[in-house]
């Protein structure tokens, strides 16, 4: 049993729910049978993805729906040996070279030239050129990046490049001008309940609007975190009910919990609880800026309007010094200790006022 | 032999300053387990005088004190009494008993572990059968079939060192003649471990368990605690070994100043009327002080240096003395002009002459830190004075009194890395502030310390800056400190948490990689949705790694997370801490590479590296 995500992943650009009219422009591309590289960019969970692959099966027809994950080891000239997945089909291979770290240029560099210098066996009948899709891309290291223009230049005649990345602003200005950059939104709350309704109708499910409504306001449009939450909603209780809580993720719920602590209570002791408590979402696997964002979402709503500003900027600043350092917890906990100082003096001022 | 008569003709025009120990070596006893040790030796030749007042005219003065001055009673042990109680009550019972037992010496060297043990087993009249490691006195074959024939029957280090458990254990001593009878009762000393059991420390336990079972006599084994050896320590007995074969454990401590100060004042006493004759300098009280301080506790070495400073002239004394480094000093604390500067660059000076490098254990150097002594502000006059400066009003909230300690040479003798120390610092220091904008700063000051070390390519030079910005930030920030008392240390934890979230994350990729999402996306939003969804058709393996990652228990605040006391005596050197600065090598690189690269300088020269490359 797939989860409804899978299960319900539109497969043709003709059937994709929203922004038809991207859809049609992508359609339309790849009618004359070949089209530029492509840079797909926008945020987690509207549909980047779905809407790649569909464009590939526009292009090669079913064949690519047979998917293969493929473990292959590349050698470094340093000798050293790179692990890394590939999902391929026969047309097309797709790679995430940020898994290989700091090695992430050979990858880049070894893959697409095995791939592009090996020919398609009958040129007659199928496309020429093989699609390599390479998977966030903005985790790239400048070094891959600089590789991967030039091989895109050098391989342009047997291999096209789709790149996907949630943001355009960390990949270099050189690659961004050989794409064709498209750009996919999220979609709006209405979108995100319709596409919730006709997934449960076609369960035979009966949804309720105003659910339907609620789950995409908490999914913040995100429609695969719709979907799952849908989908979770469905184990804890049917039939729907109308004002049923939508499930949110345990960390998200942990991570609100931490930001009321810190701002019930401001002291060395309480910010040795926040401190395990980071410690604790840590290993679960939430990364480092994921909780800071977080954290700072929940710490705006509980702060007044002349603090919002500073613990935007204080925020920003902590996050830069998590991706430049090396041990996250430092920045994290000079954040939160920093917050709990201002946010003191703040309502202590404030207590003042009201005295006199 | 013919080496000693070309030792003695040199002699002649070079003056020896201590005695030929390669003679003493020589004629030890060829295999590895040899009856009596050179130490016991003189023991039995205390015994009867004549032989011994032989055997120092003989030596003549160029004997080392340290065999010259060894105890021969209980009361000069240097080492407090009731140590020698616990140890003697040990071996009276043990040797009483026909079963023997296990009793394990640690401390660090110069303690007076062997001494101990000699003086004992001479009172008690119980003969000394120590184990040395024959791999050096080995005998030389000459032929290669001799090599043969009998390299290999004594190859095996381990198989000597069972066979001389086993015979000791088993067989009596041949009385030679002169000796003294009666020497019914044994007791085995090993100080010398085979090397083998290092890194077999399985095999070694095997051999005690043997041992212990059928046993006649106690067994001593000498563990010098110094900094390596408290971890081989627990290598070589390990905690359910010790309780197993229900070892004693005895801890010696570093021999105490004053004690040591007695020892060496009767040994200038003595030297002094012994040697009348000879033009020896006597040093003053205030530099046999000194040598107490610099030795940390160790007798041997304080001995060593100072019979090393006796021979010395007085002139000589102060011609020994760097003279750069002195100058630096001076030049460095001549900003102060209190009295402590004069007693620091005295210090320093001996220094030179001959004295240990002292280091603390990571629980001293952190509470070093973390209680940080200042001066109290009964002169205020003296430091306004030597600082030259009032800071002004505005800034007054910044002024502090003088610090005690320094914070470089503290991190230096913890003997860790500046990063893993800083590491603890964190670990610990929310214990001792009351305020949390102290606090504030001195996370700032801690987060500054960390992009100083973020950069894998500059941290061997800017390292030792990071731990200077972190210490010397921690304690500045710490504005009102109150006296704590004591506090327990803990581990820390980020080492344990890093590890973990990689592990977990790489577990969680390599599981679910055929939903073809990205490792953020399937960490926070698939994983906790999925802890969510009861799906049966999951593998072990993935409902492990759901139910570690994605659920998360929000009653309890942090049980999963223990902290790890850092005990008294224990060192940082952790194999966490090597992953860990693996890994982040790694991501520092990474990091770097992505910043380097941004130089169009550099840009040019990598395209051509990358033709280069595509072109074969």
């Amino acid at each position: 049993m797939s989860l409804w995500l899978d299960k319900y992943r539109p497969t043709s650009l003709g059937k994709l729910d929203y922004h038809k009219e991207q859809a049609t422009q992508l359609k339309n591309l790849v009618q004359c049978g070949d089209f530029p590289h492509l840079l797909v960019y926008g945020p987690s969970g509207a549909g980047k993805k779905t809407r790649i692959m569909c464009l590939l099966k526009e292009l090669y027809g079913p064949g690519v729906e047979k998917l293969r994950i493929e473990h292959q080891t590349i050698v470094a000239p340093s000798k050293k040996k790179i692990e890394i997945n590939i999902i391929a089909s026969n047309y097309h291979l797709e790679v995430n070279p940020s898994d290989a770290g700091n090695q992430d240029r050979v990858v880049i560099q070894e893959l697409i030239k095995t791939v592009a210098q090996s020919q398609q066996i009958q040129s007659s009948t199928q496309r020429e050129f093989k699609v390599v899709l390479l998977t966030e891309v903005d985790r790239l290291t400048k070094d891959a990046q600089h590789a991967l223009r030039r091989t895109m230049e050098k391989y342009m005649t047997t291999c096209r490049l789709i790149l996907c990345s949630t943001s355009t602003s960390k990949v270099i200005g050189p690659i961004q001008s050989r794409c064709l950059a498209v750009r996919v939104p999220l979609p709006s709350t209405e979108e995100v309940c319709s596409v919730l309704t006709s997934v449960c109708k076609k369960e035979g499910l009966l949804l309720p609007p105003e659910l339907a409504k609620q789950i995409s306001e908490k999914s913040g449009r995100n429609l695969r975190r719709a979907l799952l939450m849908c989908e979770a909603c469905r184990v804890q209780q049917y039939p729907f009910s109308a004002d049923q809580d939508v499930p949110e993720p345990d960390w998200e719920v942990y991570l609100r919990e931490t930001a009321n602590a810190i701002v019930s209570q401001q002291s060395p002791q309480r910010l040795l609880e926040v401190r395990a408590r980071l410690y604790e979402l840590l290993t679960h696997c939430i990364p480092p800026d994921i909780i800071i964002k977080g954290l700072v979402e929940e710490l705006l709503n509980n702060c007044d309007g002349q603090l919002k500003t500073e613990v935007a900027h204080l925020a920003a600043y902590y996050e830069h010094r998590l991706q430049l350092g090396s041990k996250a917890i430092y920045h994290l906990e000079a954040f939160i200790a920093k917050f709990m100082a201002m946010y003191k003096k703040f309502m202590e001022d404030g207590l003042d006022a009201m005295m006199f | 032999m013919k080496k000693f008569s070309l030792g003695d003709k040199v002699n002649n025009w070079v003056d020896p300053s201590f005695s030929d120990t390669s003679a003493k070596s020589e004629d030890k006893q060829i295999w590895g387990f040899q009856s009596e040790e050179r130490r016991s030796r003189k023991w039995k030749e205390d015994q009867n005088g004549s032989l011994w007042m032989m055997k120092s005219n003989e030596r003549g003065p160029d004997e080392p004190w340290v065999d010259k001055y060894s105890p021969c009673s209980q009361g000069e042990l240097a080492v407090h009494k009731k140590k020698t109680e616990e140890v003697e009550k040990w071996m009276r019972t043990h040797t009483k008993a026909t079963k023997g037992g296990i009793l394990i010496l640690t401390g660090p060297s110069g303690s007076g572990k062997t001494a101990t043990v000699q003086v004992l087993s001479t009172k008690l009249g119980v003969r000394v059968q120590e184990w040395t490691n024959p791999a050096s006195a080995e005998p030389y074959l000459s032929s290669l079939s001799e090599w043969r024939s009998q390299g290999l029957s004594c190859s095996s280090q381990l198989a000597q060192f069972q066979e001389f458990l086993l015979r000791v254990n088993k067989y009596k001593c041949l009385k030679m003649k002169g000796e003294r009878g009666a020497a019914e009762k044994k007791l085995i000393l090993v100080e010398d471990f085979p090397n083998q059991f290092y890194r077999q420390p399985c095999s070694f336990h095997d051999t005690l368990r043997v041992f212990v079972r059928n046993s006649q006599c106690p067994l001593v084994f000498i563990v010098s605690g110094s900094r390596s050896g408290e971890g081989s320590l627990w290598s070589l007995f390990p905690k359910e070994i010790q309780e197993e074969l229900h070892m004693s454990c005895i801890s010696f401590n570093p021999v105490p100043a004053t004690t040591m100060m007695k020892v060496l004042k009767n040994i200038v006493y003595m030297e002094a009327e012994k040697q009348s004759h000879k033009s020896l300098y006597v040093p003053e009280k205030a530099e046999l002080e000194m040598l107490c301080s610099g030795s940390s506790g160790d007798i041997r070495s304080a001995i060593n240096s100072l019979q090393f400073c006796c021979l010395l002239e007085k002139g000589l004394c102060t011609l020994r003395k760097p003279p750069a480094m002195s100058l630096k000093r001076a030049a460095a604390l001549s900003k102060q002009k209190g009295k402590r500067a004069k007693s620091a660059k005295e210090q320093e000076e001996h220094q030179a002459i001959g004295g240990k490098d002292v280091s603390f254990f990571l629980f001293r150097a952190l509470g070093k830190i973390l209680h940080c002594k200042r001066g109290n502000g009964d002169c205020p006059n003296e430091s306004k004075g030597a600082s030259g400066l009032v800071l002004p009003f505005h800034l007054l909230q910044h002024h502090r009194e003088v610090l005690l300690v320094q914070p470089e040479l503290v991190v230096e003798r913890s003997e860790t890395s500046g990063e893993f120390f800083t590491l603890c610092l964190h670990q610990n220091y929310l214990d001792f502030f009351s305020d949390i904008e102290d606090v504030d700063r001195a996370s700032e000051y801690l987060s500054d310390a960390d992009l100083l070390t973020g950069n894998w390519m500059i941290r061997h030079i800017i390292g030792d800056y990071g731990s200077s910005v972190a210490t010397r930030g921690l304690i500045h920030s710490n504005s009102c400190q109150l006296p704590v008392g004591f506090r327990p240390l803990h581990k820390p934890s980020w080492c344990l948490v890093n590890k973990k979230h990689q592990d977990n994350c790489v577990a969680a990729q390599s599981l679910f990689k055929s939903f073809c999402l990205t490792p953020v996306g399937l960490q926070t939003q698939l994983l906790p949705f999925l802890a969510k969804l009861s799906n049966p058709t999951r593998s072990q393996a993935q409902m492990a790694v759901i139910q570690d990652v994605g659920q998360m228990s929000l009653r309890t605040c942090s049980g999963r997370l223990k902290l790890e006391n850092l005990r008294d005596k224990e060192m940082g050197q952790e194999i966490e801490e090597e992953e860990e600065l693996h890994s982040r090598v790694e991501k520092g690189l990474q990091v770097t590479q992505s910043h380097l690269l941004t130089n169009q300088a550099l840009l040019e020269e990598e395209e051509v590296v990358i033709e280069e490359y595509d072109s074969d």
